[in-house]
C-alpha cells in the first residue's frame, strides 16, 4: 500500500514523462510504421523548425513575459527574404543573413514596444502578430514564393543517415541552451523571471536583458522559419501560422512556468516540441482524420499541466510545513 | 578606545516629502563593533534615516560622516562601495535560483563567457561559513526557510566586506530558533568589528544585543544613551511621547452589556499564543501593543483570514454563546482595516455603488434586477448618517479624502447592521478631524449597542474612546487594564514584558 502510494507520487512528479511514455507505447504498438528509425528522424527533422523558435519564445518567457509574434517574425522576415531573392537573384546566404536581421529587427520591435513604452508584453506581441503577417501578406499577396531551383535541394540534405535539418536544430538550441544555462545574461533571465521588482532592487540591468531577450526571441523565430521554408521549397501564406501557441504549449509541457524563472531550454523545448511532433506524426500513420491532431494535443497540454498542477500544489503544501516548524 | 574603530556620524539630518518634513535635523552616532539600537514608533523616521546612510532617498540637509571623513552617498551602489549595507525587511530573494545565485547574482564571476560556478560555490560556502549557516550553496532558495534566506541575504552583504550593516525588523518572521541564531551572527560580527544599526520593535531584543540606543519621534531623534542607562519602560515613554491629546470623547462605560465575543485559548504557530478575552455589547476595548505585537494577527485569525491551529471562538447568536468557525464569524462582523483599497472601496465606482455593493442581495427588484430606486435610497441614507462629503452619490470614491473613503467602508458594513466591530488602524492616515468623525462614529456604534475591538498605534487616541485595554505582546495578552488606565501605566505594560525574554 505505501508503495502504491510512493508509486502514485513519483508517478505524479513526473506527469510529462508518463504522458510521454504512454503516448509513445500506444503509437508503437498500435501502428505499423511509427516505431522505425528512419520514422523517428522524420519527426526530429520535422521538430526542428518549431523546436528552434520555441528556444528564444523560451528565454522571453523565463523572464517572466510572453512573445506571441514569433510566428508572424518567421512569416515576414523569411517573405523578406525570399522575394528579393526571386526579385533581384540575391545570393541565398545573404539573404539569409538579412531574414536574420529581420527577425532582429522585428525582435527589437516588440522589445521598444515592451521595454520602452511599458505595454503589457501579451497585448504588445498581439498587435505585433497581427501586423507583422499583415505586411507580410501584403508583401506577397498571399500567394506562395518559391524559393530558386538551385537552393530547394538542401531541404533533402542528408549527413549520413541524419537529415542536416536536426544538427541544424542542435547546433541552434545547444548554444542557446548554454547561455541560458551558463552566462550571466541567462542568469539575469532568470532573475527577472523570479521577481522583476527585485531584480531592479538588485540594480540589475532589467530593461537592457528584456530587450536582448525579445531581440534573440526574434532571430531564433526567422532561424526557425529558414529552416521551414527550406524545408518546403517556398514561403508559403501559412508559414508560422499557429507556431506561437504550439510552440507555449510545448514548452509549459517541457516544464518551462509560465510565470518565470524555471526551466532549462535543452531538457524542456526539445521534449516538448517532440511530443507534439509525435503526436501528429503518430496520428498520421495511424490514418486518423487531420483534425483530431488539435483535440489529441489539447489533451495532452491538459493531461501533463494537471499533473503538473498537482506536484506543484503539493510542494507548496510541503513548504509552508517546512517554513514554521 | 581602538583608533581603528569606524566612526558613523549623522548629524543635522532633514528630509522632507512633498513638503511633510518627515526627518527634523536627526542626527545619530554609532561605533564600530557595537550595535546600535533605533527605536521609534511607526513613522518616527528611522526608515527614512536609514533609507539615507543606505542611498536608497536622498536627504535635503545634513551631513554624514564616517571615520571624521564626510561622504555622500547618492545610490545603493555607492552605500556598497563604502561599506555600508542594508539588511531589508522584505529579502530580496530569487526563490527559484540557488543560494550561490542569489548571494552573487549582481556581480556573477565569470570565466570567458561562462560564470563560474566552481568559484562562485567557494565563495558562497565561505561566506556562509562566517556566518555559521550550513546551507548547500547548491540548494534552491524556495527549499529554505525564512530564517535561512535571511542568512543568504546577509551572505549576500558581506560579500562588499561591509563595515556598517543596518538590519531592519529582521527578526519579524523568525521562529526562535533563528532568532538566537541570528544574534549569534551579530554577536559575530560586532567582534569582527562590523557597526551594526538594529531596527526592531521589540523591546527586549534591543537589551540583549545592542551597546547604545536612539529613539526618535515624530522625525526628530529625541534620545542617545548606552543602553545600559535606560530601561524598556524609559524606551518605550521615548517612543511615544507623552502629547496632551485630546478629551475623552465617551467616559468608560461601567455596564456594558451581555457578553457578544468570547475567546478562548486561541493559538497560531509562531504568532498567537493562548489568546483568551470577551467582548461585550456596547464596549469598546482596545488592543493595545506595539508593531509586530500580534494585534493584526489576531484580527486576522478571528476573521479565518489566517488560520488557527487551536482554540474556540463563542458567538452570541439568537439562542445564546454558540461555537463559531472564524469564517462564519467574518458574515457576522464589520471589519475594517488601514487598507482601504484592499478591504473592498472601489476606487472607480461611485459611492452609491461601492455602498450598494456588499448589499446587492437586498437590492434586487422582482426581475432579480438592481432596483435603481432602492440603491439611491440606501447611498443617500448612508451619506445623511456618516455625514460623507461629497458632491453627490455618483461622485467616483477615488476622489474622496481618505477619511470620507473611510466612512465609506464603514458604510459598506453598517448596512448589514452587524453587532460587533474589528477595526484595525482604522484612522491610519487621516487628518486630525477625520480621526476624530471616525472615533465618534466608534462611540455612536457603541452607544447603539455594538461591540467594538479596536487596533491603534496611537496612544492617545485609544484612551479617547476605549472602555478597557488588552495588551499585547509577542503573540500573547498580556494584562488588562481598565478604561481608567493613564498613558503611564499603558505604556509600562508593554515595557513589562519587554524586560523579561519573549520565548514562545
Amino acid at each position: 500500500m505505501a508503495g502504491l502510494r510512493a508509486m502514485a507520487e513519483w508517478l505524479i512528479g513526473r506527469g510529462f514523462l508518463v504522458v510521454f511514455v504512454i503516448v509513445f507505447l500506444f503509437f508503437s504498438v498500435v501502428t505499423r510504421h511509427f516505431f522505425e528509425l528512419e520514422n523517428l528522424l522524420n519527426i526530429f527533422s520535422a521538430m526542428a523548425p518549431l523546436a528552434i523558435t520555441a528556444a528564444g519564445l523560451a528565454l522571453v518567457v523565463m523572464s517572466g513575459r510572453l512573445d506571441i509574434s514569433i510566428g508572424s517574425i518567421a512569416f515576414l522576415s523569411c517573405a523578406i527574404g525570399a522575394l528579393l531573392m526571386r526579385a533581384s537573384g540575391l545570393n541565398p546566404v545573404l539573404a539569409a543573413v538579412i531574414v536574420v536581421g529581420c527577425g532582429a529587427l522585428l525582435g527589437a520591435v516588440n522589445a521598444f514596444i515592451v521595454v520602452v513604452l511599458r505595454v503589457n508584453s501579451l497585448i504588445a506581441t498581439l498587435s505585433t502578430m497581427i501586423a507583422y503577417r499583415g505586411i507580410a501578406l501584403q508583401l506577397t499577396d498571399a500567394l506562395l514564393v518559391q524559393l530558386p531551383p538551385d537552393i530547394r535541394f538542401i531541404g533533402n540534405t542528408r549527413l549520413g543517415p541524419i537529415p542536416v535539418d536536426i544538427l541544424v536544430m542542435l547546433l541552434i538550441v545547444i548554444p542557446v541552451h548554454l547561455l541560458q544555462s551558463r552566462t550571466v545574461f541567462g542568469r539575469r533571465i532568470m532573475a527577472m523571471g523570479n521577481d522583476i521588482a527585485v531584480a531592479r532592487r538588485l540594480g540589475l540591468p532589467v530593461d537592457l536583458t528584456g530587450f536582448i531577450s525579445f531581440v534573440l526571441s526574434g532571430v531564433l523565430a526567422s532561424l526557425g522559419g529558414i529552416l521551414t521554408t527550406i524545408q518546403n521549397g517556398a514561403v508559403s501564406p501559412f508559414l508560422g501560422s499557429g507556431w506561437e501557441f504550439t510552440a507555449l504549449a510545448a514548452i509549459v509541457v517541457g516544464g518551462i512556468s509560465l510565470l518565470g524563472g524555471r526551466g532549462t531550454i535543452f531538457f524542456s523545448v526539445l521534449p516538448g516540441v517532440f511530443i507534439f511532433e509525435m503526436i501528429r506524426n503518430g496520428l498520421t500513420n495511424l490514418g486518423a482524420n487531420p483534425y483530431s491532431y488539435r483535440l489529441v494535443g489539447g489533451v495532452v497540454i491538459f493531461a501533463a499541466m494537471y499533473a503538473d498542477a498537482l506536484k506543484s500544489g503539493r510542494s507548496l503544501m510541503k513548504r509552508t510545513l517546512r517554513s514554521r516548524p | 578606545m581602538n583608533s581603528s574603530r569606524t566612526v558613523l556620524r549623522m548629524e543635522g539630518i532633514s528630509k522632507a516629502f512633498a513638503g511633510v518634513a518627515v526627518l527634523r535635523d536627526a542626527s545619530l552616532e554609532a561605533w564600530g563593533g557595537e550595535a546600535l539600537a533605533l527605536m521609534g514608533a511607526n513613522g518616527a523616521g528611522k526608515s527614512t534615516l536609514m533609507n539615507i546612510l543606505g542611498g536608497n532617498v536622498a536627504s535635503d540637509h545634513g551631513r554624514i560622516s564616517i571615520d571624521g571623513s564626510n561622504v555622500a552617498i547618492r545610490s545603493a551602489r555607492e552605500a556598497a562601495l563604502k561599506g555600508i549595507a542594508f539588511v531589508h525587511q522584505e529579502l530580496a530573494m530569487l526563490p527559484t535560483l540557488t543560494v550561490a545565485d542569489n548571494i552573487f547574482i549582481d556581480n556573477l564571476p565569470v570565466s570567458g563567457p561562462f560564470i563560474s560556478t566552481a568559484d562562485m560555490r567557494r565563495r558562497s560556502q565561505a561566506l556562509l561559513g562566517r556566518l555559521g549557516s550550513t546551507v548547500s550553496p547548491e540548494s534552491r532558495i524556495e527549499e529554505l526557510s525564512i530564517g535561512d534566506r535571511q542568512l543568504v541575504e546577509i551572505a549576500r552583504a558581506l560579500r562588499h566586506q561591509p563595515r556598517i550593516i543596518i538590519f531592519d525588523e529582521p527578526t519579524s518572521s523568525l521562529t526562535e530558533p533563528e532568532r538566537r541564531r541570528l544574534f549569534k551572527v551579530i554577536r559575530g560580527l560586532k567582534a569582527e568589528g562590523v557597526l551594526i544599526i538594529y531596527i526592531t520593535h521589540f523591546l527586549d531584543e534591543i537589551f540583549s544585543i545592542c551597546e547604545r540606543v536612539t529613539v526618535m519621534r515624530n522625525g526628530e531623534t529625541v534620545w542617545s544613551s548606552p543602553m545600559a542607562t535606560v530601561d524598556a519602560a524609559k524606551v518605550v515613554h521615548l517612543m511615544l511621547g507623552v502629547s496632551a491629546g485630546e478629551g475623552r470623547i465617551r467616559e468608560p462605560t461601567a455596564s456594558p452589556g451581555g457578553s457578544l465575543l468570547q475567546v478562548r485559548g486561541l493559538r497560531r504557530s509562531g504568532v498567537l499564543k493562548d489568546i483568551t478575552f470577551e467582548i461585550r455589547a456596547g464596549e469598546i476595548v482596545g488592543l493595545w501593543g506595539l508593531l509586530g505585537s500580534g494585534r493584526t494577527e489576531l484580527m486576522r485569525a478571528l476573521v479565518g483570514l489566517d488560520p488557527i491551529d487551536d482554540g474556540t471562538i463563542w458567538w452570541k447568536g439568537k439562542s445564546g454563546l454558540s461555537n463559531i468557525a472564524p469564517r462564519q464569524l467574518h458574515r457576522e462582523v464589520g471589519f475594517v482595516t488601514e487598507d482601504r483599497r484592499g478591504e473592498g472601496v472601489h476606487l472607480a465606482l461611485s459611492i452609491r455603488e461601492n455602498l450598494a455593493l456588499p448589499n446587492l442581495k437586498s437590492l434586487l427588484s422582482n426581475f432579480l434586477l438592481i432596483d435603481a430606486g432602492r440603491e439611491r435610497e440606501l447611498a443617500h441614507a448612508m451619506i445623511g448618517r456618516l455625514n460623507i462629503k461629497a458632491s453627490g452619490q455618483d461622485q467616483a470614491v477615488g476622489t474622496l479624502s481618505g477619511g470620507n473613503q473611510q466612512k465609506i467602508v464603514f458604510g459598506r458594513w453598517l448596512a448589514a447592521n452587524p453587532r460587533l466591530f474589528l477595526l484595525d488602524e482604522p484612522t491610519r492616515g487621516l487628518d486630525v478631524s477625520a480621526k476624530s468623525e471616525i472615533m465618534r462614529l466608534m462611540v455612536d456604534l457603541a452607544n447603539q449597542g455594538c461591540g467594538v475591538l479596536l487596533v491603534s498605534s496611537e496612544l492617545e487616541e485609544l484612551m479617547r474612546v476605549c472602555d478597557r485595554y488588552l495588551v499585547m505582546n509577542r503573540g500573547s495578552l498580556i494584562s488588562e487594564l481598565p478604561g481608567s488606565a493613564t498613558a503611564h501605566e499603558l505604556m509600562a505594560a508593554i515595557a513589562e514584558s519587554g524586560n523579561g525574554n519573549g520565548s514562545w
